[in-house]
C-alpha cells in the first residue's frame, strides 16, 4: 500500500561524466523526521547524487521530488546544503556571509539578520561573528559552514560528509543538532564513510557502490535480513594463524589480537571457543550482530 | 516567501558593498584623488605667466630696466625690477638666485650660469634700440626722424594651424579621460575575474549554486562591480572638475563636463563588453596564480587599444583611429577622444555605440555558458571543450 508521499525522494537518478557512469538509476526516499545515512566508498556517487538533489548538477535522467512534487529552484531554496568541499568567502565577515546566504535562500533582510545572529549564537561562534572567515580556526570554520546550511530554517537537510574533520566534541555537537532538526520534522540525509557513526545516529541507511544502490532500509531490518552467525573472539598470546585450523570458520575482519569470524552451516561457536582456549588466554568471546561495515561488504560482494 | 524573487540584485549588492568596504579600495581611491588634485594644482602653478627678477645698478640702468618691464608686459610676461646700490650687491643677488639677471651701468648683463633666454633677449633688444637711438641722435637726426626709423611695428605672425584654446583644452581633458578609462577597465575587469576565481577556489560557489543559477550569479557580480566602477569614475571626474575649476585652469568647464559624460558612457560600454570575457578568464582557472595567464589576451587587447587611444589625441583622423573607434574592444578607449576633439561624424558615434551594444549582447550569453559550465570543474578548463560538452 503506497503511503503518503515521502518528504524527499530521489527517483531513478542517472548521470554520466564522459564514459564514466557516476549514478546508475539511484532511487531512495527520506521521510519527514527521519535521519538517513548515505554510505559508500569514495567515488561511489554520493556527492553526485547530493549535488543533483540540490540542483548544483543536472541529472541525465530521473528526478528529485519533495512532498510529492518535482523540486525546482524555489523549493530548493528551502533546503539546507553542506557541500563536501567546504566553501566560505575567505575575506567576508562571518555574520555578513550568513546574512547574504540567508537572503539568497529567500529570507527578508530583517529576518536574515536576526536568523544569522541566532545561528552563530547556537553554534557557539557568536564572538567571531565580526571576523573574516579566513581568520577562524578550521573547527570554527566548520561550524560556520554548518551555520550556512542552517541559517534559513531549512525544511530539508542534505549534508555531504558533515562529520569529516570534526573532533569528538564537534561530532557530538553536530549529532545533537542534526537529531534536533530531524525531531523538528525535517528529512535529514548525510553522507559519511564513518559507518559506526551512521550506525549510532541513523535509523536508516542507503548504501551505494559504483553508482548503484546496493542496499537500503532501516538498519534493524538490514541486520535482521543478515542471517550470518558471527563470533568475535580475542585471544592473548596466540600464534598467528591459530584460526586456520578451525573448520567451518571464515575470517571477516582481523582484530589486533583476534578476529570477527563467520560460522558456516554446521559449524558451532563452541568449536571456535575450544580452538581459542587451546591457542592462548581468551580475553573476549561473544556472538555478535553484523555491523554496518559487514553488511556493506556483503552487499557489495553480491 | 515570495515565489519568484530576483536573485541578482542580492548578489550585486554584496559585490558592491564588500568591495566598497575594502580598506585597499578606499586607500587607493583616496590616493588617486590626491594625486589628481596634486597634478591639477601643480600644473596650474606652472602655467602662470612667466616672471623674472631683474636687478639694475648704476646710471642708465634704471631707465632701461623700466623699458624692459614695459616691453615684457607687451609680450605677456612679467619682469620685476629692483635697483641696488652697487655691482657687488647685484652680483650677490644673482649668485644667490634672488635675481635672474643684473643690468650693470646699462652696458653689461650679469647672470649666474645659463642665461635666461627670454629675459636676456629682451634686454638685448631694448638696449640695442636705445643705443641705435643714441647713435642716430648723435648723427644729427631729429627726434621725429629717429622715432620714424625705430618705432616699427613688429612683423605679424601668421600661424598655418592656429592654436584653438578650446580644442587644446579638450585634448588635455580627453587625454586624462582615456587614462582613467584605461585604468578603470583594467581594474574592474580584473575584479570580475578575481571575484570569479575567489568563489571557485574557496568553493563557496557550490553553496551559492544550490540557491541560484550561474547566470544570475554572473549578472549580479558584473552589475555590482560595474556600478562601483561607474560611481568611482564619477567621483574622480567631479573632484577633478572642481579642483581644476578652483585653481582656474579650466577655461571651458562646459566642455570638460561634456567630456566626462562621454567617458562615463564609454566606461559602461567597455566594461560590459570586457566583463563577460574577464569572467570567462576567471572561470577556467581555480587558482589566482593562473589568472594572469588566462587574462593575457584581454590585457594585450586593452593595452593596444589604449595606445591607439593615446595616439588619437594627436591625430584623431588617422585610419587606425577611425577603425579602432568602431571596433567594440577598442572603441571605449578611442571614441571618446574622437568625439571630444570633434572629429567623429555623428554616424560614426551611433555606429560605434550600436556595434558595442550588439557585440556585448552577443558575447554575454556565450560567456555565461562557458562560465556556468566551468564553475564546478576543477583545474584548468579548456574553453572549447566546455562549449562542446553537453549539459552542465
Amino acid at each position: 500500500m503506497p503511503g503518503p508521499p515521502a518528504a524527499l525522494e530521489l527517483i531513478g537518478l542517472t548521470r554520466r561524466f564522459g564514459d564514466v557512469v557516476a549514478l546508475d538509476d539511484v532511487s531512495f526516499r527520506v521521510e519527514a523526521g527521519e535521519m538517513v545515512g548515505f554510505v559508500g566508498p569514495n567515488g561511489a556517487g554520493k556527492t553526485t547524487a547530493m549535488r543533483i538533489a540540490l540542483g548544483v548538477l543536472q541529472a541525465d535522467a530521473g528526478e528529485v521530488r519533495w512532498l510529492g512534487r518535482p523540486v525546482d529552484a524555489d523549493t530548493r531554496r528551502r533546503f539546507g546544503y553542506m557541500p563536501e568541499e567546504r566553501g566560505l568567502y575567505p575575506k567576508m565577515r562571518v555574520l555578513d556571509q550568513l546574512v547574504y546566504l540567508a537572503r539568497l535562500h529567500g529570507l527578508e533582510p530583517d529576518d536574515a539578520r536576526s536568523q544569522a545572529a541566532r545561528t552563530v549564537e547556537r553554534l557557539g561562534v557568536a564572538e567571531r561573528a565580526k571576523d573574516r572567515a579566513e581568520s577562524l580556526s578550521l573547527g570554527n570554520q566548520q561550524r560556520v559552514q554548518l551555520a550556512a546550511a542552517l541559517v534559513h530554517r531549512p525544511e530539508v537537510l542534505v549534508l555531504d560528509e558533515p562529520f569529516s574533520g570534526l573532533d569528538p566534541v564537534g561530532v557530538d555537537v553536530l549529532s545533537e543538532i542534526l537529531r534536533g532538526q530531524a525531531d523538528a520534522g525535517a528529512p535529514v540525509v548525510f553522507s559519511s564513510h564513518q559507518l559506526e557513526l551512521v550506525e549510532r545516529l541513523c535509523e536508516s541507511v542507503v548504501m551505494i557502490d559504483r553508482g548503484r544502490v546496493v542496499a537500503l532500509g532501516r538498519i534493524s531490518d538490514l541486520r535482521a535480513r543478515d542471517t550470518r552467525r558471527l563470533v568475535r573472539v580475542e585471544v592473548t598470546g596466540a600464534a598467528d594463524g591459530w584460526l586456520d585450523g578451525v573448520s567451518g570458520v571464515r575470517v571477516l575482519e582481523r582484530l589486533t589480537e583476534g578476529a570477527i569470524v563467520e560460522l558456516a552451516d554446521g559449524a558451532s561457536s563452541s568449536d571456535v571457543l575450544d580452538a581459542a582456549r587451546a591457542a592462548g588466554a581468551v580475553r573476549h568471546f561473544s556472538i555478535v550482530q553484523p555491523s554496518l561495515s559487514e553488511i556493506f561488504r556483503r552487499e557489495v560482494a553480491r | 516567501m515570495s515565489a519568484r524573487r530576483r536573485m541578482w540584485p542580492i548578489v550585486a549588492r554584496r559585490e558592491f558593498v564588500e568591495r566598497a568596504r575594502d580598506r585597499g579600495f578606499q586607500v587607493s581611491t583616496a590616493i588617486t584623488l590626491l594625486l589628481l588634485v596634486g597634478v591639477i594644482v601643480v600644473s596650474a602653478a606652472f602655467n602662470r605667466p612667466t616672471s623674472f627678477d631683474l636687478v639694475v645698478v648704476g646710471a642708465g640702468s634704471e631707465v632701461l630696466g623700466g623699458e624692459v618691464r614695459v616691453a615684457a608686459d607687451a609680450l605677456g610676461f612679467e619682469v620685476k625690477v629692483l635697483a641696488l646700490p652697487d655691482r657687488a650687491e647685484a652680483e650677490r643677488a644673482v649668485d644667490a638666485g634672488d635675481a635672474d639677471a643684473a643690468l650693470v651701468n646699462g652696458d653689461a648683463i650679469v647672470v649666474r650660469d645659463e642665461p635666461p633666454e627670454q629675459l636676456v633677449g629682451l634686454i638685448q633688444a631694448v638696449s640695442l634700440r636705445e643705443r641705435s637711438r643714441q647713435a642716430l641722435v648723435a648723427a644729427g637726426l631729429s627726434d621725429e626722424q629717429v622715432d620714424a626709423a625705430l618705432l616699427q611695428r613688429p612683423l605679424p605672425v601668421e600661424a598655418l594651424e592656429p592654436v584653438d584654446a578650446r580644442r587644446s583644452e579638450s585634448a588635455t581633458v580627453a587625454f586624462v579621460g582615456v587614462l582613467l578609462l584605461y585604468g578603470q577597465l583594467f581594474a574592474y575587469g580584473y575584479w570580475v575575474a578575481a571575484g570569479v576565481v575567489e568563489e571557485k577556489s574557496s568553493r563557496v560557489v557550490e553553496v551559492l549554486l544550490a540557491t541560484l543559477r550561474p547566470s544570475h550569479l554572473l549578472r549580479g557580480k558584473i552589475l555590482g562591480i560595474g556600478l562601483l566602477g561607474l560611481l568611482q569614475l564619477l567621483l574622480i571626474g567631479l573632484v577633478a572638475l572642481f579642483a581644476s575649476n578652483a585653481v582656474g585652469s579650466l577655461e571651458f568647464p562646459s566642455g570638460a563636463i561634456a567630456t566626462m559624460g562621454v567617458v562615463l558612457v564609454w566606461f559602461v560600454l567597455g566594461f560590459f563588453f570586457y566583463a563577460g570575457l574577464f569572467a570567462v578568464a576567471g572561470s577556467i582557472v581555480t587558482r589566482q596564480e593562473d589568472l594572469q595567464t588566462t587574462m593575457t589576451p584581454l590585457t594585450i587587447l586593452i593595452i593596444a587599444s589604449f595606445i591607439i587611444g593615446l595616439s588619437a589625441t594627436g591625430d584623431p583622423d588617422s585610419t587606425l583611429a577611425v577603425v579602432a573607434s568602431l571596433l567594440p574592444f577598442s572603441s571605449p578607449l578611442v571614441m571618446p577622444t574622437r568625439i571630444v576633439l570633434g572629429d567623429a561624424a555623428p554616424w560614426e558615434v551611433v555606429a560605434s555605440l550600436a556595434i558595442s551594444v550588439v557585440s556585448t549582447a552577443a558575447l554575454i550569453p556565450i560567456a555565461t555558458k562557458v562560465y556556468s559550465r566551468a564553475l564546478l570543474r576543477p583545474g584548468r578548463v579548456r574553453i572549447r571543450q566546455v562549449l562542446r560538452a553537453g549539459g552542465d
